[in-house]
């Protein structure tokens, strides 16, 4: 296994180029943070999409823990016309993981960079390495006893801050929007400058991580879902830990709720009365993050029946849609609030809702009071049990929070998710506007066939849902192309002029989200 | 670096991940912040692997590799003293009632 790998190179660049590159690499930053042997790259080649690994395969990876190397790498990078495909953590699963958006690029590996800069439990501000993850973070909050708690995604254990709001991730507390709670970022360019957005370029400023505008025009969300630089440090702030936090589940029997629930929450949210990201859960998300196995119910290939999803429904007294929210303040504030959301509830009729105290430490509850409260957990990895064979990839288009879009995007997606023979599991994650509508398009990855069912069924939900003007707000890097697409060409266009202006010799991530001067046609 | 004048006012931590005798200091903090949050009993996401005498080679093949949705690590997260360790640890757990 401990062989060079001979057989990968990046796009258009030679072997004899490439090895002088590996060579000043390795000078730069030590053999042993310049990976090419096959049995160090594999773990960057573990993809959950319905495609060869081979695809996505890198040439090599780099391992740095400077900044200085890192403007050191972009440097040789330029020189010999390399491209790098940078990760904090690597734990973007069903959107890619570790591994490149084109075969042979370089990986730059940032996960050794994980030093907590600083905490500031007065301001509640953070600043962090692009290797730092929640689980770290959590520890360390825990081991200090400071007054403040995190929001992340669900693979929260072991994903961090700086990747997760770098791809525009949500997480599912108040603070769950992210890129909207990132202050201040320290982004390493393709020429090698050093750039500090907001307050970080005024000299002794205090304000790095406290106002996130500075002064002219403000480019942090410029570099997210981008490839224009590296991202070396961010600022984010941290929410103050309420002393009192009461998490909830409403509970809908039936399908066709859905218009109603979303047309109950949006009010709620908008008020600021339900303060977090509102999790509504379909059966099937509830189920397998509550451990139940497709197996359990049925061998059978294909869509899984209603009638099991009934049955399911049945045994476990999940229901169709499940509502997760909390209350976070203090006893008094909660108590109002909560007085104002159960008569919404109990008003309606339709929903059942469960407190704290009587799910007790049942699973999905438990896992989702913890992530609505800053405990990092893996539980939700649960899905990928449903159906087992490893292969996941996120259709998220985004919607308006009203009822009858909300129905019209599930039954859209179900139907096609059906013709394909693969299930809809799914959930919407609610702000006072917009609803994340996520959707885990499941399949058995070790089964060829259901692997190009799947790719097929991705592709049609693209093509459907842009039809109906609907699109994704993030997708794996098989369809990175595909979706910028969707966006439209103006957009396209300067997209690629910035690219020009910051990175003309195209070595960062080119590919990420379509953005590639090499393959790009302006229309 | 600026960040020193940045934050001279805050909680300057620098904290770091254990970087001795492995990146995660321990198999038991490797254990309990990575591989448990599926693999432990109470967890059942991924199958239990405590107390189940499972090679070193294997553990760190499955590490390295993944397996179906298990994702697979590289040495710059879970590093190849921390799997022995955590290899190690596995040992001394009790193993489960009844394996899945």
């Amino acid at each position: 296994m401990s062989v060079q790998n001979d057989a990968i190179l990046p796009k258009g660049v030679s072997r004899k180029e490439f090895d002088k590159a590996i060579k000043k690499f390795r000078a730069l930053l030590g053999e042993e943070n310049v990976l090419v042997k096959a049995d160090q790259l594999v773990p960057y080649n573990k993809i959950m999409m319905p495609v060869e690994n081979a695809a996505h395969a890198p040439s090599a990876a780099l391992t740095a823990t400077t900044v200085e190397q890192i403007q050191g790498v972009v440097k040789i990078c330029n020189a010999h016309r390399i491209p790098i495909w940078t990760i904090s953590t690597g734990r973007n699963f069903g959107y890619g993981s570790a591994a490149p958006v084109a075969r042979g690029q370089v990986i730059l590996d940032l996960k050794k960079m994980n030093k907590i800069i600083s905490i500031d439990p007065v301001m509640c501000t953070a600043l962090v390495e692009p290797g730092v993850t929640y689980g770290q973070l959590y520890d360390h909050i825990e081991e200090h006893d400071l007054p403040l708690m995190l929001s992340f995604s669900a693979p929260s254990a072991i994903a961090g801050p700086v990747g997760n709001t770098m791809d525009r991730g949500v997480g599912y507390t108040p603070y769950g929007e992210h890129l909207m709670m990132q202050c201040g970022m320290e982004v390493v360019l393709a020429n090698g400058d050093v750039y500090r957005t907001g307050m970080g370029g005024v000299e002794g400023s205090n304000t790095w991580q406290i106002f996130k505008w500075g002064y002219g025009p403000t480019l942090d969300g410029m570099f997210t879902q981008a490839n224009y630089g590296i991202t070396t440090k961010m600022g984010f702030w941290l929410m103050p830990k309420p002393p009192v936090f009461k998490p909830f589940e409403v509970i809908f029997e039936n399908e066709a709720d859905i218009v109603e629930i979303v047309d109950l929450l949006r009010p709620l949210r908008m008020s600021g009365t339900i303060p977090n990201s509102v999790v509504i859960a379909n059966i099937l998300w509830e189920a397998s993050s509550g451990n139940v196995r497709r197996s359990a119910y049925t061998s059978e290939p294909g869509r899984t029946p209603d009638l099991v999803l009934e049955k399911i429904q049945g045994d476990t007294g999940m229901g169709a849609w499940n509502l997760y929210a909390a209350l976070y303040g203090t006893q008094e504030q909660v108590d109002v609030n909560w007085k104002i959301v159960s008569d919404v509830f109990e008003k309606h009729g339709k929903g059942r809702i469960v407190t704290q105290e009587e799910a007790g430490d049942t699973q999905p509850f438990k896992y989702r009071a913890e992530l609505m409260s800053g405990v990092p957990n893996l539980q939700e990895f649960g899905l990928y049990n449903w159906r087992g064979g490893g292969g996941s990839m996120w259709f998220a288009p985004v919607s308006e929070a009203r009822g009858s879009e909300c129905q019209k995007q599930a039954a859209l997606a179900k139907g096609i998710l059906h013709k394909h023979g693969l299930d809809y599991v799914a959930e919407f994650i609610v702000a006072p506007r917009d609803m994340h509508h996520v959707i885990d398009v499941l399949f058995d990855r070790t089964n060829d066939e259901e692997s190009k069912r799947a790719d097929a069924c991705f592709n049609e939900l693209l093509d459907e849902f842009e039809k109906e003007g609907y699109a994704v707000y993030r997708v794996n890097t098989r369809f990175q192309e595909r979706v910028a697409q969707s966006y439209g060409p103006i957009k396209r266009d300067v997209e690629h002029a910035i690219k020009r202006a910051l990175d003309p010799n195209n070595i960062l991530a080119p590919g990420r989200s379509g953005i590639d001067l090499d393959t790009y046609k302006k229309t | 670096m600026l960040v020193a004048n940045v934050l001279a006012f805050a909680l300057l931590t620098a904290s770091a991940q254990a970087q001795d005798g492995g990146r995660w200091g321990s198999g038991k903090n490797l254990y309990d912040n990575v591989c448990g949050q599926c693999h432990a009993p109470e967890v059942g996401v991924g199958t239990a692997i405590a107390g189940r005498g499972l090679p070193e080679d294997y553990v760190k093949f499955i590490v390295r590799n993944g397996f179906n949705a298990m994702p697979a690590f590289p040495a710059s997260f879970i590093d190849d003293e921390s799997i022995a360790q955590v290899t190690e640890y596995l040992s001394t757990l009790p193993a489960p009632k009844a394996l899945p």
